[in-house]
């Protein structure tokens, strides 16, 4: 992405006030209680057993711990976590504007 | 979102994955754009479900990814279906029965035919048959109701009106006869003969040649109008018709009692009633003697029956009525009065109400043991026609 295409989308976003995720890759996280988690826009599962899920995301690793966790359906882009969630972690690697 | 709609009929596999990296594998078919669900960490590797329509391009994923898997669970139609497929004996004996009920089902199996008194049954169902209206035949290669209907009213003669339901598998074919003029008797040729010995007081043929005048003497069995017709040698027989009377002597002789005995109920009664068990009959009411000096009894019996059969049981009741005699006595002149009056009446009964009597001659009268005998001469008007039938002498 060229820096004259970020700075314009960054300006884009600030006046037509749109959510980050639709113009910038960024997942969106739906959570349910500690019961449903809902994420769209990742990029693939790392790792994946019933106590942790690390997911990848465009710029970053999300980490999911709980217990009994179950991936109840990947579509896509779209992926939905059920189980006891005990904790979401995010590790961002810091992209430089 | 668990599952892709209609994913019981599209068919499930659950697949248990091992391998080095199942997320890879995850990645690959997510990437495929196959979807899964119920990803479960199973053992040491995950167990998943997806469509038994993706199950085929997995292969190459597996091999990429460098993962094994095995089959734990197949549910579905396709599944369902291949089982049953296993058992061809048994789906096709599903399916013979079903098609065999549907086809029983649509074919006629009785006719009734209802309305017809002069008109056999047969004839009807002959009609019907036909028109393709039998047993065993297909509903649907049956007419319009009331298109047969109409065909029946014109193929079967002396009927009015025909009306066809069916329901179901029975059809009702339920008619109305024309009303047909009365038909008339058959006759066979014959003479008219006198029945007695007469004098012929009228002679009136609607057919035949009337053979004796009036005032013609006749014997017993003498032809009075003649069924002959035309000459000796061209002869023709008809039915002879007509009214021939004439006068008859009746001689009665006539006895009537003086004294009439005659008995009536006084009124008094007494009932019994019994309760009986197959030849026995237990009194249970009405215990002692009438005392009446002269009685009647009639005796009814009550069985108790079940439909047609009557059982050994039942109720019995006596009814004893008293009777009284009444003694009376006429005198002779009424006597006498009586007496022709009952020989009148036997003349009407016998001769025909029609009769005229002309004339009556007491010949002679006398009384003796409390009853007068009387002889009396009636001089009657009355019919003396007979037929007899012409058999035997024809082309003589």
């Amino acid at each position: 992405m060229t820096r004259i295409g970020r700075r314009l989308r960054g300006w884009t976003n600030g006046v037509l006030s749109l959510p980050q995720d639709v113009l910038q890759e960024l997942p969106r996280i739906t959570l349910i209680g500690n019961k449903e988690l809902y994420i769209e826009n990742h990029r693939g599962v790392l790792h994946f057993s019933s106590g942790e899920i690390r997911l990848a995301l465009a710029d970053g690793i999300l980490e999911i711990s709980g217990e009994g966790l179950v991936i109840r359906s990947i579509l896509g882009q779209e992926l939905a976590v059920e189980g006891v969630i005990g904790g979401i972690r995010y590790q961002g690697s810091e992209e430089k504007r | 979102m668990k599952a892709p709609p209609l994913s019981w009929l599209r068919g499930v596999v659950t697949l248990h994955v091992t391998g080095p990296q199942v997320e890879r594998f995850m990645n690959a078919v997510t990437e495929a754009g196959i979807i899964i669900w119920n990803v479960k960490p199973a053992g040491d590797g995950a167990s998943l479900r997806l469509l038994l329509e993706d199950f085929f391009a997995l292969r190459p994923l597996l091999r990429e990814t460098g993962c094994r898997m095995h089959v734990t669970g197949r549910t579905g139609l396709p599944f369902r279906a291949a089982r049953l497929w296993r058992r061809k004996l048994f789906a096709a004996g599903l399916l013979l029965f079903g098609v065999g009920l549907l086809l029983l089902c649509s074919m006629v199996w009785s006719i009734k035919v209802e309305g017809n008194e002069r008109i056999a049954d047969e004839d009807i169902l002959e009609a019907a048959r036909q028109e393709g209206v039998y047993p065993f035949q297909w509903i649907w290669r049956l007419d319009e109701p009331d298109k047969l209907s109409r065909e029946l009213t014109s193929r079967v003669p002396g009927l009015s009106w025909v009306g066809l339901q069916r329901t179901g598998t029975s059809i009702t074919i339920q008619v109305v006869e024309a009303d047909r003029p009365e038909e008339k008797p058959l006759y066979t040729q014959r003479h008219l003969v006198s029945r007695t010995d007469a004098v012929v007081s009228s002679i009136y043929a609607e057919q035949g040649r009337p053979v004796v005048g009036l005032h013609a003497r006749v014997k017993k069995g003498q032809i009075l109008i003649s069924g002959a017709l035309g000459d000796e040698e061209n002869t023709e027989y008809v039915v002879a018709k007509g009214e021939v009377r004439g006068l008859v002597w009746h001689e009665y002789n006539i006895e009537v009692p003086l004294q009439k005995k005659s008995s009536s109920y006084t009124g008094e009664r007494k009932d019994r009633l019994y309760l009986v068990l197959g030849g026995y009959a237990v009194q249970l009411w009405g215990y002692g003697k009438s005392g009446y000096a002269e009685s009647r009894t009639l005796t009814e019996q009550d069985m108790l029956s079940w439909r047609s059969l009557s059982l050994p049981l039942g109720m019995m009741t006596e009814k004893e009525m008293e009777l009284s005699e009444n003694v009376v006595t006429v005198t002779p002149e009424e006597a006498k009065a009586e007496g022709l009056l009952r020989a009148k009446n036997d003349i009407y009964a016998r001769y025909g109400a029609d009769s005229t009597i002309k004339s009556q001659k007491i010949l002679h009268e006398k009384r003796e043991n409390g009853k007068v005998y009387m002889k009396v001469l009636f001089e009657v008007d009355e019919r003396i026609a007979e037929e007899l039938p012409i058999v035997n002498n024809r082309g003589e």
